[in-house]
């Protein structure tokens, strides 16, 4: 009976409600609240899970720093840089995307979260751009990892300029040429993991985001409600400071 | 419904301060600091980090309760690191606890039978 009761009460409220209000919450500002904070906590398990990548990262960096600064001076400042550029520009047109919305634009929201995978996709680009050099230069970790190959490569008159001024020793090493072979694998296995698991979330989101602009598109959205651009948003700059911190931890572990 | 909507020219601010300090990272590297070199490169990024999250992600505006999630997860991050390292960096003799890494050409001696 009381179902029944419960029942009346809901539909006869409902003409005042916002179509995509649930049943379960009171208002449309308490339902986005709990959507936030429900995407908050899924982003802490995230912070935690790249957090025990950190870990490894910094342990392995004391004990062998100068296998990580050696191995980093091997990663392009330019292509590092250019992509850090990208992926800021990318959270701002994400920003502006969840704006448009916030504001009824149907229009820029679509176009914004278009220009934010289109950045996204230039991330990737870039980063594939950097993986093949490593491909090339023998240095994905393995059975046919190389660490002198890409030093005899610029010796013998390779355009790798940056590798050139690499080589040329900046103070005494405390490491051999043989242990250097073995342990900045050990960087690049963590370089591959850390920016492979990041690429990884850039896929994901730029995923997230053509089922988004196709709602947006679709008129699914207004002032009202917007949640799912704003969850794809926060997930967005989440990918985004995972970089931010990326950048200066692998490419400037010891410049020049 | 009372949602804040920031100007775009906070959000063209912030890209303009995120792209700044990025640039003072990369030359912050080139300046030889010693041991602040690393310690400049996480404060610029704990502060690029900050922006977006403030900003960005619209913290700022949220409610206590998700303030209060952010900052727990940043609580575990804290221990995660902090503990994790304080345990290997203050052990008796760190160098010597290092595992030592062998040349390709290193011979491994049998264990001697009794």
């Amino acid at each position: 009976m009381s179902d029944a009761v419960a029942h009346a009460d809901h539909g006869h409220a409902h003409a005042a409600h916002h179509p995509a209000l649930q049943h379960h919450f009171d208002t449309m500002r308490q339902q986005k609240e709990a959507a936030v904070i429900g995407m908050w906590l899924f982003l802490l398990t995230e912070i935690l899970f790249f957090g025990g990548l950190f870990v490894a990262y910094m342990i392995y960096r004391v004990w062998y720093f100068d296998a990580f600064a050696e191995a980093s001076r091997r990663l392009s400042i330019f292509w590092g840089g250019l992509n850090t550029a990208v992926l800021i520009g990318s959270s701002l047109t994400m920003a502006l995307a969840v704006r448009a919305a916030q504001t009824n634009n149907r229009k820029w929201t679509v176009n914004w979260l278009v220009l934010t995978m289109l950045l996204g996709c230039v991330f990737l680009g870039a980063k594939v751009i950097e993986y093949e050099d490593k491909f090339a230069n023998y240095e994905v970790p393995g059975s046919s990892y190389n660490w002198l190959y890409h030093e005899q490569h610029a010796a013998a008159g390779g355009d790798h300029s940056e590798a050139g001024a690499a080589a040329e020793g900046h103070r005494e090493l405390s490491l051999t040429p043989a242990q250097l072979q073995n342990t900045t694998q050990i960087y690049f296995s963590l370089y591959f993991t850390m920016t492979g698991l990041h690429a990884l979330h850039m896929i994901i989101g730029v995923g997230l985001m053509l089922v988004i602009t196709r709602m947006a598109w679709k008129g699914k959205f207004d002032a009202e409600y917007f949640t799912p651009v704003e969850l794809s948003g926060l997930y967005w700059h989440f990918v985004d400071i995972v970089w931010i911190f990326l950048f200066p931890l692998l490419y400037l572990v010891e410049r020049p | 419904m009372s949602d804040h909507v920031s100007p775009v020219s906070l959000y063209l601010a912030i890209f303009g301060a995120l792209m700044v300090l990025t640039g003072v990272t990369v030359g912050a590297a080139y300046v030889d600091l010693g041991p602040f070199n690393f310690a400049a490169a996480m404060l610029i990024a704990g502060f690029k980090a900050s922006l977006v999250v403030w900003y960005f992600m619209h913290v700022k505006y949220q409610s206590h309760l998700t303030k209060l999630t952010v900052a727990t997860g940043l609580f575990f991050l804290t221990i995660l690191l902090g503990m994790s390292l304080i345990d290997y960096v203050s052990r008796d003799d760190f160098s010597g606890q290092r595992p030592q890494p062998v040349g390709p050409d290193a011979v491994i001696e049998p264990a001697r039978p009794h």
